[in-house]
């Protein structure tokens, strides 16, 4: 299992086991993690699964895509650690990972 | 418009046919969206429906994800109910991914959640200027005078179409929504076009910060749009932009026109507008995207065949007590407010951030002005239903301040 802990802007925390091979925002969903949006369900067009992931862990991910990084250009509360959760696909190796929730998604 | 006789493919069980006319059900009534869940309730969770040249309908809210997310067998490239034989193509919604993504990423910029709060300032001004207009009469018919106005305004303002053909875009609009035959169809759309080509041209001679100088001058993989993408563009937008909120809004207003408690709860609190605008989304959804099967597909005990149509009714998502508690109350506290009413998947609607804040804003500006108002009684407000659910007028009433009018 991989563990995941997930941060409020409030900053309340929730850890949950994470499934590998779904994308994070597939695992925060089924665990119903507050704040995850995901209204378009993984298509990439939304941006309302966006989550900043912490050091050292951002810098391990594979890079977005351009389509991704004009999404978090365009969304609001952008920063360099924004990523869209339905582009991460959770590996073994992200157990410990943390992962904070934007003060909101819209 | 000649009636088509009922049809039943042999393949379609008995148990799965549910006879229900989507544009003229007599079942359903005033309150427009719970008259329609009641008479769906006892229809299978998707089920055919012999009527309109016989087409699939599917009501729960997880089954119409399913569907919307599938465009290898559920294709947007036809949204017409009965088939017609030239559907008009609107881009991107009548192309299927990974087609639409380029034309979706055009569009991107001008209608993200950063370019809506940008626009906030400029739409509150917009709301004020056509509410203070019915302001001093103390009453006005919501539909026509502002629900139909503002977002269509908005629209405008984004498109970069002159304001003052603000009422001959919207007939056209009417027309197009109420039209049923392929002639029809062809018609009005050449209407349309006709309206955006002059306003293609008038732009590549005076470009200004609009979307048309946008697709004008927006780079696509490497080339250019065409004219006739260009036109597609606009003409989904232009359509989309038109009965959308409009309808959402004129029946959440008629929702709110008839609860005192809230309309002073929302005055006092306007930090709570967003949940009332996502409460009326969820309660009043006006869209059905329709589908066309593209290959034969069994899921759920149903057998799709090609050359079927398929109608997810959005409007039922909103209203699904597999998905809520108490699905036909409004309720602005409800943590969750499940709909899909911007449809979901790669078609999910790109003026999803644009409409709640249209919403919102809207609603902010009326209660500001006009915290405490009704119906008229007894007075038939009207409706249509299709693929699109509409409102016909809202007549409301308020008091006027002293020394006012």
């Amino acid at each position: 299992m991989v563990h995941i802990r997930f941060i409020q802007a409030d900053g309340t925390a929730q850890e949950i086991e994470a499934e590998p091979g779904e994308s994070l925002m597939v695992n925060a969903k089924a665990k119903g993690v507050d704040g995850i949006v995901a209204e378009c369900g993984g298509s990439m067009v939304c941006g309302t699964c966006h989550v900043y992931v912490a050091e050292p862990w951002f810098g391990r991910l594979p890079a977005p895509s351009d389509m991704e990084v004009d999404i978090l250009d365009y969304g609001l509360h952008r920063s360099p650690q924004s990523r869209l959760s339905c582009q991460i696909g959770v590996t073994e190796a992200m157990d410990g990972m943390v992962v904070e929730v934007p003060v909101s998604q819209r | 418009m000649a009636t088509l006789a009922p049809y039943i493919p042999p393949h379609v069980k008995p148990e799965q046919v549910f006879s229900f006319d989507i544009y003229a059900d007599p079942r359903v009534g005033d309150d427009v969206q719970g008259t329609y869940s009641a008479a769906l309730a006892d229809a299978p969770d998707i089920f055919w429906s012999p009527l309109n040249g016989g087409h699939w309908m599917v009501k729960r809210h997880d089954l119409i994800a399913e569907i919307v997310k599938k465009p290898e067998v559920f294709s947007a490239r036809e949204m017409q109910i009965p088939r017609v034989e030239n559907p008009p193509f609107m881009i991107p919604l009548s192309l299927d991914p990974p087609d639409n993504v380029p034309y979706r990423h055009v569009l991107m910029p001008k209608f993200s959640p950063r370019a809506v709060a940008d626009m906030e300032p400029k739409m509150r001004a917009m709301a004020a200027d056509i509410i203070d207009e019915v302001l001093a009469k103390g009453e006005c018919d919501f539909v026509a005078d502002i629900s139909a106005r503002f977002p269509v305004s908005v629209f405008m303002e984004v498109m970069g179409l002159p304001l003052d053909k603000l009422r001959e875009f919207r007939a056209i609009a009417d027309t197009y929504f109420n039209a049923r035959t392929n002639e029809e169809i062809q018609r009005i759309s050449q209407q349309i076009f006709g309206i955006f080509n002059e306003l293609i041209a008038y732009r590549r001679e005076t470009p200004g910060d609009d979307l048309i100088t946008h697709f004008l001058t927006v780079d696509v993989e490497g080339r250019k749009l065409s004219q006739d993408e260009i036109l597609a563009m606009s003409f989904v937008l232009f359509l989309g932009g038109m009965d959308t909120v409009t309808n959402v809004t004129a029946f959440t207003f008629q929702h709110l026109a008839g609860d005192p408690a809230l309309q002073a709860r929302l005055a006092a609190d306007p930090s709570r507008l967003s949940d009332f605008a996502e409460e009326g989304l969820r309660m009043f959804g006006v869209i059905g995207t329709p589908r066309l099967v593209v290959q034969d597909h069994d899921a759920h005990g149903v057998s799709f065949r090609k050359g079927e149509m398929v109608l997810s009714a959005l409007w039922q998502s909103g209203r699904d007590s597999e998905k809520m508690d108490n699905p036909d109350g409004f309720d602005i506290d409800r943590k969750e407010k499940p709909h899909l009413n911007f449809s979901t998947g790669p078609h999910m609607c790109l003026g999803h951030a644009l409409a709640r804040a249209e919403m919102r804003i809207l609603a902010d500006e009326w209660l500001k002005r006009v915290p405490s108002f009704r119906a008229k009684p007894g007075v038939k407000h009207g409706f249509r239903i299709g693929t699109v659910i509409a409102l016909e007028s809202l007549p409301l009433e308020w008091p006027i301040a002293e020394g006012v009018a």
